[in-house]
């Protein structure tokens, strides 16, 4: 069975009601008036042991109306995309403003543009996603595996989501664009204990835009990656506390880029005056070693994009080259407010948010070194093979769990540590970042910030600090 | 009206009329041959301000709208759809939706209605208020920003500030004529100050204030906790790593135990990712003086709900006597697990999660209640006074009982302060709990719980000294 979406779609006819909207905006005093239309299709499954525990069908609609005059702006959200429901939630954005609804002549309106269409061959896309059947017998193929391969297992999971959007993007200045999108996430997780021993740990694997994914998915090798890593975590010590140099793994490890120093690269954070980097454009920030990239075109990948959330295609923009600082990522009002050419980074969970700068596939580029010779270069230290969460204060003071983690001594990983946390601050980190191998992987993942929740990819290859805070016992 | 808006099913501007909602219900259900089913519904209308330096930052306002059906089939199987669409096209989807899902209920562990879905509800004291016009909202809030950057000439921004009012509705309804409707207006005010010297790293501080409308907010208040938490960590240094006696501030201590709520959790307990089992009541999991309770009804609890997700009337519940696990949080479905009655504090879905309201965490009457006298200030061996706790969802580690958590705070020497530059704590949660020295002070009423400050013996700290 598959959920089909609310019928009807945005078709045509929607051209005509969005720029009676848009005209009655701008006909206000408007400076620039946007609309952002959704509809959506979700669903979620759950495996626990050999069950299926939890099938979540969701579905839903609704429109953003945002409202610019000068650099400032209202932002109105609703259910209702009746007429009615609109035009009301217009006036209330208007209302923000201190601007009333008139019926004056538009002079800064002349109608939409030509449709640019990047659903037109997306249209199957959910018809051709795994119906819940055979998306449940392959969770619980994938569960069947972790009891396969682990030990002293008390807990085993297995989850998958599939979202899919629909999304029409209308503003007065003509943009007219209408895209799909389609994210499907899978997860493992189990918790391993034996006395007192015990170790949580769990992998996600994530593609946008691939209706066969989970067809392709490798239950097998995905189960005995984590279950090895269970069990090499379970009888771990608990890491001692200090200064010392880290190697951080490729994939997941790029978290940390993402959250100590990417968000300090969004408008968004320029215009809260919240990043030390607003006025370095041009200066090293970061070892040369460091290339950092943002780009929302790699095929498949989490954060990939075929037009941003406010109408405009997204670009690869390199953030940082050889430690040089060379631009922000910017939204439409980003670019109103500090100036920083948008890049097509206008993100936002749904309807009900605004869209804001945010990061799509970001990663730190290869560099020459092979991983082994990282570790080599370290006489005592940390290897961080797989990180958890984290979080950044408004400081810009970052902290991170490493989920599994192994000693360096004399060159050579030795035994695993649990409990380490790393500590630290993106100024004084990006510039001790040493040496990048060549072995650059993404992974994906999920971003809360101001704009809500939204698909990102995150990447690095190993990479080597030279020196930073370890939190442990 | 235009004809989509007016087939809307029970909802409009004026909220959600259950009496509507349920006959469009049954007729929809009697048509799919539906016989069971339950409802819960909820809409809300949010305004919202931020500013920045004396202008608007940005202005939202939102209508949402929201269901969640549960649809038994004729083999007693459960499925479930969400939706935001209330309209009758929406409602009749979700209805197929979820019945099409009942197809792969779990045939193990089946919800059922709750047996105290018509119990009485308690009443609750909560004031209804008009909403403010968001224009007010935004002089208020730039008020609130001029006179917190007027406190100290090192507070150059409030980066992080919004002022926001709601109103809401909730439902739940059922085929056995359960009906439960609530309506509440809340507001809420957040102000968090970045303060930096020539040469000295930014610090920050802030402050958050809750009440039913946003005429009732204590904005002075907040505005002078937000100033003083800031302020006060102006002057900073590092600290050395190493094993200290910790303070817990009210809200810390609330925060570090809500993080391990699943000790409490008989979900958690039944999926086996609890530190407790089945057999854990009755047995010691902290020191002897330790009282837990959850009690979503006290009068300190902002936007307090009169029921759950499957309409279980809210109420008090004592987790933990004595140091003692005395009962467990509950759906329908674990209470039945366990031979109890459900708590109150279930969600809605095919698989019923559980959580906790909110804590109330004291001295066990009748206990020595720990140590006595005990003054921070008065302490002549250093000690660390944990004021907030960060990074709960990273550095939690609430199935292994393992923490790590960035923290703002001061070292405590011979009754000098002196804020700590950066640091973390880290520990066991089972042995923070026995590890329990004793109260400090009255307990603090805050958006999470009531509590007092609470210290706790050897933690490992560890500073970039």
């Amino acid at each position: 069975m598959v959920l089909s979406p609310l019928a009807g779609g945005f078709d045509t006819t929607w051209r005509s009601r969005l720029e009676s909207l848009l005209s009655s905006g701008c006909g206000s005093g408007a400076d620039l008036v946007e609309v952002f239309l959704e509809r959506t299709d979700h669903i979620g499954l759950l495996a626990e042991q050999d069950t299926i525990t939890s099938v979540s069908p969701a579905f839903g609609m609704g429109a953003g109306i945002r409202v610019f005059r000068g650099d400032r702006d209202g932002f109105v959200s609703t259910n209702d995309l009746s007429e009615a429901g609109l035009h009301h939630a217009l006036e209330q954005a208007l209302g923000m403003l201190g601007l009333a609804p008139t019926a004056s002549a538009v002079a800064n309106f002349e109608g939409l543009k030509i449709l640019r269409d990047f659903a037109a061959s997306k249209t199957d896309w959910l018809q051709r996603c795994p119906e819940i059947q055979e998306a449940t017998g392959t969770l619980l193929e994938g569960t069947g595996a972790l009891e396969r391969h682990g030990h002293h297992l008390q807990a085993r999971r297995g989850s998958y989501a599939r979202d899919w959007q629909e999304v029409l993007v209308a503003a007065s200045d003509g943009t007219f664009a209408r895209d799909i999108r389609l994210h499907q996430s899978l997860g493992l997780n189990v918790l391993a204990a034996d006395g007192d021993h015990r170790a949580g740990l769990g992998r996600r694997y994530g593609t946008s835009g691939r209706p066969d994914d989970l067809r392709e998915w490798d239950a097998e090798g995905s189960a005995q990656e984590v279950c090895s890593s269970a069990a090499t975590m379970l009888y771990a010590d608990y890491v001692e506390a200090g200064q010392m140099p880290a190697v951080l793994a490729n994939r997941f490890g790029g978290v940390i880029f993402h959250e100590a120093c990417g968000h300090l690269l969004e408008t968004t954070q320029v215009e809260r005056g919240t990043t030390p980097f607003a006025d370095k454009v041009g200066d090293v920030i970061a070892h040369e070693a460091v290339t950092a990239i943002d780009e929302g075109l790699s095929d498949g990948a989490f954060g990939s994009l075929s037009m941003d959330d406010e109408g405009m295609e997204p670009q690869r923009t390199v953030l940082i080259e050889n430690g040089v600082l060379k631009r922000f990522l910017s939204d439409r009002a980003g670019e109103l407010r500090t100036g920083h050419a948008r890049t097509g980074s206008g993100r936002r969970q749904g309807h009900s948010f605004a869209a804001a700068s945010r990061m799509r596939n970001t990663f730190i580029a290869a560099g020459p070194h092979s991983p082994e010779e990282l570790i080599a270069s370290v006489d005592q230290g940390l290897y961080c093979k797989s990180m958890g969460g984290g979080s950044v204060g408004p400081t810009g003071q970052f902290n991170f769990a490493v989920e599994e983690g192994y000693l360096i001594e004399n060159g050579k990983l030795t035994k695993p540590v649990k409990g380490a946390t790393l500590i630290g601050e993106a100024k004084e980190v990006m510039p001790r970042i040493s040496m990048c191998a060549n072995d650059l992987e993404l992974a994906a993942g999920f971003c809360g910030s101001v704009s809500g929740s939204i698909f990102v990819t995150v990447g690095q290859p190993h990479i080597k600090v030279d020196s930073i805070t370890v939190g442990g016992r | 009206m235009d004809s989509q808006s007016s087939s809307k099913m029970g909802a409009n501007s004026k909220g959600l009329n259950p009496i509507q909602i349920r006959d469009r219900l049954e007729q929809l259900a009697r048509g799919a041959g539906i016989n069971q089913w339950d409802l819960g519904a909820s809409c809300s209308t949010d305004t919202s301000v931020q500013v920045d330096r004396g202008e608007a930052k940005q202005m939202k306002g939102a209508q949402r709208s929201a269901i969640t059906v549960r649809v038994w089939n004729g083999d007693g199987l459960v499925g479930v759809t969400s939706t935001s669409d209330l309209s009758d096209p929406g409602l009749a989807k979700a209805l197929e939706g979820a019945r099409d899902a009942s197809a792969f209920g779990n045939a193990d562990e089946t919800p059922a209605f709750s047996p105290l879905a018509t119990a009485p509800l308690a009443t609750l004291e909560q004031p209804i208020h008009q909403p403010q016009s968001i224009l007010d909202l935004l002089a208020t809030l730039k008020d609130a920003e001029r006179q917190l950057l007027d406190r100290h000439q090192a507070i150059g921004t409030v980066p992080y500030n919004g002022l926001a009012q709601r109103s809401s509705e909730r439902l739940y309804l059922n085929s056995d004529g359960a009906s439960r409707h609530q309506r509440l207006t809340t507001a809420s005010l957040y102000l968090y100050a970045r303060a930096e010297e020539t040469g000295r790293k930014p610090r920050s501080g802030g402050a958050v204030r809750l009440a039913y409308g946003a005429s009732d907010l204590d904005i002075a208040g907040c505005i002078d906790e937000a100033a003083e938490r800031t302020i006060s960590h102006l002057d900073y240094a590092p600290i050395d790593t190493g094993h200290y006696t910790c303070v817990f501030s009210p809200e810390a201590f609330l925060d570090l135990v809500g993080a391990f709520s699943s000790l409490f959790n008989a979900r958690a307990i039944l999926d086996g990712v609890s530190l407790s089992s089945r057999e854990s009541l009755d047995h010691q999991l902290a020191a002897p003086f330790l009282s837990i309770h959850d009690n979503g009804l006290n009068p300190g609890n902002v936007g307090a709900s009169a029921f759950d997700g499957e309409g279980t009337p809210t109420k008090p519940l004592a987790l933990l006597e004595g140091g003692m696990i005395q009962n467990f949080l509950h759906s329908e479905a674990t209470a039945r697990a366990f031979g109890v009655a459900p708590t109150g504090h279930a969600g809605m879905g095919s698989k019923v999660s559980v959580g906790p309201d909110w804590f109330e965490i004291s001295a066990t009457p009748g206990s020595d209640g720990g140590q006595q006298g005990l003054n921070h200030l008065g302490e002549g061996s250093p000690l660390v006074l944990i004021e907030s706790l960060s990074a709960l969802h990273a550095g939690v580690k609430a199935s292994q009982g393992s923490f790590s958590l960035p923290f703002d705070g001061w070292l405590i020497q011979n009754g000098q302060r002196r804020s700590i530059e950066a640091a973390t704590v880290a520990g066991d949660i089972r042995t923070l709990l026995k590890g329990l020295v004793g109260f400090e002070g009255p307990a603090k009423v805050t958006p999470d719980g009531l509590c007092p400050h609470v210290w706790v013996d050897g933690l490992s700290i560890t500073g970039e000294a």
